[in-house]
């Protein structure tokens, strides 16, 4: 796994670099836009990591050339806290994801776990029904049974549980889960994902169940399915 | 009784006329205070004019009748009885201004066939109607009577042409006063109004200025004169508030953002030292508190600067615009607090007019609606009622909590104000200065009103 950093700031850099190794990347790095687009270019990386103000080239015309010319390799966009409009242009430039600085690593490290996944993802046939051990959820009548027992919930729980378990096995923080559910770009700050998932557990695992969903401490949530 | 509809509307528009006119007291004042002028000249004119013409002539005829009344009493004390009474026959006989006539006890001569009933003493006069052969008519004469050693003498003056002019002078007058009533009220008024909409357009800007936009200048017209003077030294004494808000906002933008770096660096070392930790499955406890005070100054930090952005930038973060549903908007962010109001006992309910599309931001105003419905039940207690309205120029959010008082009211949207009895509850105070901010980029207009008990947030966009 490979993953090309294009950041100008040193501390930030060395930051990135001592985490992403510590989860077992390999890492490049680029201080400026223009040898972040050559190495971009010339390299095979599953994620580019990449700061929106750089020296030399700006990170958006990074990103243009690279999906110009015929790159595919997902972006995730580091920028300084900016307006909703400048996510909204890093995004219909080809971007991926966008993270606001300041962010949090552990966020960093999911962001890329779920953006690295995804491109796996693209093969398997789509699927109408999802498992996770005994948990059933038809997305076609909008059901979802735990066994033999069904599981009424409301419209935002199923969207919760849904993405869950599409991310089955996976870490997915807390603004993840916002994102994905609510659709709305920013970071609530309170623990309301929590009381939400708190909420959804309950109903999830009923009767003393085995336990499905697991909280990662300081970063998340987890499906997990225990054999 | 059924009026159509243009009647209504007509008098639907002349009430609204009416009512405008009676709440700008000014116009009125002003009015009354020009008319009443307009009135005293004329009216002083009119006097004037009366005492130099009408009352020159009456005076004159006093003096006649004085004269009359003199020389007949030095001639009835120089003659005798017999001689004073021939020639005042003759006398009679030949004036033709002046109808003259004597009573004695015995007779009555001279020209009058009759004392009038009613006659007063001289020098007052009183009117009674004669005959008169000249004129061949009844005319009304003005007389008095002056007693004499031997009897009484009547003078009367023929002045039916002067009392004419004297009833056509006051009817003149009373035309010439009620055009000058008309004239003021039409004047002043026009002349009130205009001088007034200058003044009421110093109170819009002054209004735009309180409500946050220190950009409004008031408009300078081409008269040069002392209300231009004022608009120009009213613009200057903006434009230094303008700049020197700006720069104070700047400075403290300007260390939020210097800070940033820094903060964010620790940030990242503090948290990569937790990872790291983790790794070797080492305690992290002492660290993670230092993170999250961190991560609250930071947001501080980053919320700072956003409402800088947000109130300064309105043309680079309105271009993303596109046509938003508020209704699906507000559905959301009950959603999310909905779970929280639960655990308070609240209930959140959405009562809603026709669906509401607007240009805008859905993110933005996903959280400014998510931040007034967390501020209902962070503040209004446990069990609250909390209900969002759908209107059909905006939404309501309110609550049946303890309110807010009206001098908190307008320090509520301050950067950084907290209030007193709040200040045990997690928070900047920004949230309501960013829910402004929002709104405000949005076109529209937000104020607090007392639910009676508890607090209506109102906002109104404006196309």
């Amino acid at each position: 796994m490979r993953i090309l950093v294009i950041e100008d700031n040193q501390t930030t850099r060395q930051y990135l670099q001592k985490a992403l190794q510590e989860q077992g990347y390999e890492i490049d790095l680029a201080d400026n836009g223009q040898d972040g687009l050559f190495l971009a270019l010339e390299g095979d990386y599953q994620l580019i990591v990449l700061d929106r103000m750089l020296p030399k080239l700006d990170g958006l015309t990074v990103l243009s050339t690279l999906r110009n010319a015929g790159k595919q390799t997902p972006v995730l966009i580091l920028s300084a806290l900016d307006s909703v409009s400048e996510r909204v242009k890093g995004l219909r430039e080809g971007g991926d994801d966008y993270l606001i600085k300041p962010f949090a690593l552990s966020e960093l490290l999911v962001r890329i776990e779920i953006l690295i996944q995804r491109k796996g993802t693209h093969s398997e046939k789509i699927t109408s029904v999802l498992h996770v051990a005994d948990l059933k959820m038809d997305l076609l009548s909008h059901r979802v049974f735990r066994g033999p027992t069904e599981i009424s919930l409301q419209p935002k729980e199923f969207k919760l549980l849904r993405y869950l378990m599409e991310h089955n096995g996976q870490v997915v923080s807390r603004s993840l889960l916002f994102e994905a559910v609510w659709d709305y770009q920013f970071d609530p700050q309170t623990n309301v994902i929590d009381v939400h998932m708190a909420r959804l557990r309950k109903k999830v695992e009923f009767d003393g169940l085995t336990p499905l969903l697991e909280t990662v401490r300081g970063v998340g949530y987890r499906m997990v399915e225990q054999r | 009784m059924v009026l159509p509809p243009y009647l209504k509307q007509y008098v639907a528009s002349v009430t609204e006329w009416w009512s405008s006119v009676k709440t700008a007291h000014s116009v009125w004042r002003l009015t009354r205070l020009y008319t009443g002028l307009l009135l005293s000249v004329v009216s002083i004119l009119l006097i004037v004019l009366y005492q130099l013409s009408i009352g020159q002539m009456n005076r004159q005829q006093g003096l006649q009748i004085a004269n009359i009344i003199a020389q007949q009493t030095l001639l009835a004390e120089q003659l005798s009885t017999e001689q004073f009474l021939e020639q005042f026959e003759l006398q009679a006989q030949s004036s033709r201004q002046y109808i003259l006539s004597y009573q004695t006890k015995k007779e009555l001569i001279g020209r009058l066939s009759e004392i009038p009933t009613t006659l007063s003493q001289c020098p007052s006069l009183s009117r009674f109607p004669i005959w008169l052969d000249q004129f061949d008519e009844l005319r009304l004469v003005s007389g008095c009577s002056q007693s004499m050693a031997s009897g009484a003498l009547i003078i009367a003056v023929d002045d039916e042409s002067l009392y004419e002019l004297k009833g056509q002078f006051i009817s003149a007058s009373a035309v010439a006063l009620l055009l000058a009533v008309l004239l003021g009220i039409i004047t002043g008024l026009v002349f009130s109004m205009r001088v007034l909409k200058r003044i009421n357009s110093f109170n819009q800007v002054a209004l735009q200025v309180e409500s946050g936009q220190l950009s409004a200048r008031v408009a300078i017209s081409e008269q040069n004169d002392e209300y231009d003077h004022m608009a120009l030294h009213i613009n200057t004494m903006l434009s230094q508030l303008q700049h020197s808000f700006e720069t104070i906002s700047g400075i403290t933008d300007a260390i939020a953002h210097d800070l940033r770096t820094p903060m964010s660096h620790l940030r990242q070392q503090i948290e990569s030292e937790i990872l790291s930790k983790r790794q070797l499955n080492l305690p992290t406890e002492q660290l993670q508190p230092m993170l999250d005070k961190l991560d609250e100054i930071l947001f501080t930090f980053s919320a700072m600067l956003e409402l800088t952005r947000l109130q300064q930038q309105k043309e680079s973060n309105s271009q993303y615009f596109k046509t938003v549903n508020l209704k699906q908007i507000i559905v959301d962010a009950v959603d999310l607090i909905e779970p929280i109001a639960e655990e308070k006992q609240q209930v959140v309910n959405i009562a809603s007019a026709e669906p509401l599309s607007i240009q805008g931001d859905a993110t933005l105003l996903f959280r400014a609606i998510y931040n007034l419905l967390e501020n209902a039940s962070k503040y209004a207690g446990k069990s609250a009622q909390i209900s969002v309205q759908l209107t059909h120029r905006g939404f309501t959010v309110s609550d049946n909590g303890p309110g807010i008082s009206d001098i908190e009211k307008q320090k509520v949207f301050q950067r950084l104000y907290r209030i007193e009895k709040s200040r045990s509850v997690a928070g900047f105070g920004l949230g309501l200065t960013l829910v402004k901010a929002i709104i405000q980029l949005h076109n529209g207009k937000i104020e607090l009103l007392d639910n009676k008990p508890g607090l209506i947030v109102n906002v109104e966009f404006v196309d």
